[in-house]
């Protein structure tokens, strides 16, 4: 069974058994996939070949009035996927401001969570799992994306479904997928809580 | 946002209304919103690394999160609020951009 995060001289360290540092290992490649997937099926929409027509259709179709609209740069749909859509979030309550700066934002975002999985999985080759200050909040946000991407799959959408899935993996042994998935939403989330623990405990106070 | 049992989600308040394309130059709110996933003292300490509030004022404002339903944690240009929200959402956290009146 793994120890908690805990501050140490140098940086934060959590003693965890081999088969746990795989497992989150294997959750954040996983996370890595999901994320790639979105963005090559982005690629392969944005290369499609009628999409390049469209504006010669529009004009042979005698839409010139609609021209200026049509020549609007069309904006991103979000992600179908309930996990996706929570690690790639709108950033407007209007869906076509939403879709217009996540064509400008989406990519390097994929970009930075994926950077920041790889280190949390670099990190968790070695025993203890040892973090520096500037390593800490990297492993934070992954540990975050693990958990954001479980909590989807376990359709957490409000307070009694997160009590459930407590519950559910308060039982002891794991005989379904949904009780296996509990069980690990309930590690990351000690592992996350330990951590940022630890860390609002050594920041310095306020000036 | 949750405990490390969860809680409330309070999703909604669609009432703004963004205007696309207009002045570029006006003041922008970056809105955070309440989830059941994110923990407490994750988002307070996110409050505090990145924008720098003090323990108090980012306790303030992730517990206005949890009991609101959202808090505006940052205003200023749009360039700045656009960065805010990327980097929320880099932490997971799920932010919006929206024009003040």
């Amino acid at each position: 069974m793994a120890r908690a995060f805990r501050a140490t001289t140098r940086g934060y360290r959590a003693d965890m058994e081999s088969h746990e540092r795989r497992l989150l290992s294997h959750l954040c490649a996983d996370v890595i996939t999901m994320l790639e997937a979105r963005g090559e099926a982005l690629n392969d929409a944005a290369t499609e070949p009628q999409d390049s027509f469209a504006h010669f259709r529009r004009e042979l179709a005698g839409l010139g009035a609609d021209l200026d609209a049509g020549d609007e740069i069309p904006g991103v749909e979000p992600p179908e996927d309930a996990a996706l859509a929570l690690l790639l979030p709108d950033a407007s309550t209007d869906p076509v401001e939403a879709a217009q700066f996540r064509r400008l934002s989406e990519a390097s975002l994929r970009e930075t969570k994926i950077a920041d999985l790889r280190a949390a999985r670099m990190a968790l080759e070695s025993e203890p799992v040892t973090l520096t200050e500037e390593q800490a909040p990297v492993f934070g946000r992954a540990l975050n994306d693990v958990r954001l991407t479980l909590a989807a799959r376990l359709n957490i959408d409000d307070e009694a479904a997160a009590e459930r899935v407590h519950d559910m993996a308060g039982r002891g042994k794991a005989a379904t997928t949904d009780e296996f998935m509990a069980e690990l939403y309930t590690f990351t989330t000690w592992l996350q809580e330990t951590l940022f623990s630890a860390m609002l405990d050594v920041m310095p106070e306020d000036e | 946002m949750s405990s490390a049992q969860g809680s409330t989600l309070t999703e909604g308040g669609t009432d703004l209304d963004l205007q696309i394309g207009v002045l570029t130059s006006r003041p922008y709110k970056v809105v955070v919103w309440n989830d059941p996933v994110n923990l407490m003292s994750y988002v307070a300490w996110v409050f505090r690394s990145y924008f720098g509030h003090s323990r108090e004022k980012a306790h303030q404002l992730m517990l206005q999160v949890h009991r609101e339903g959202r808090s505006v944690v940052a205003s200023g240009p749009r360039e700045k609020a656009e960065r805010d929200v990327t980097a929320l959402h880099g932490y997971g956290l799920q932010a919006t951009l929206e024009e003040s009146e």
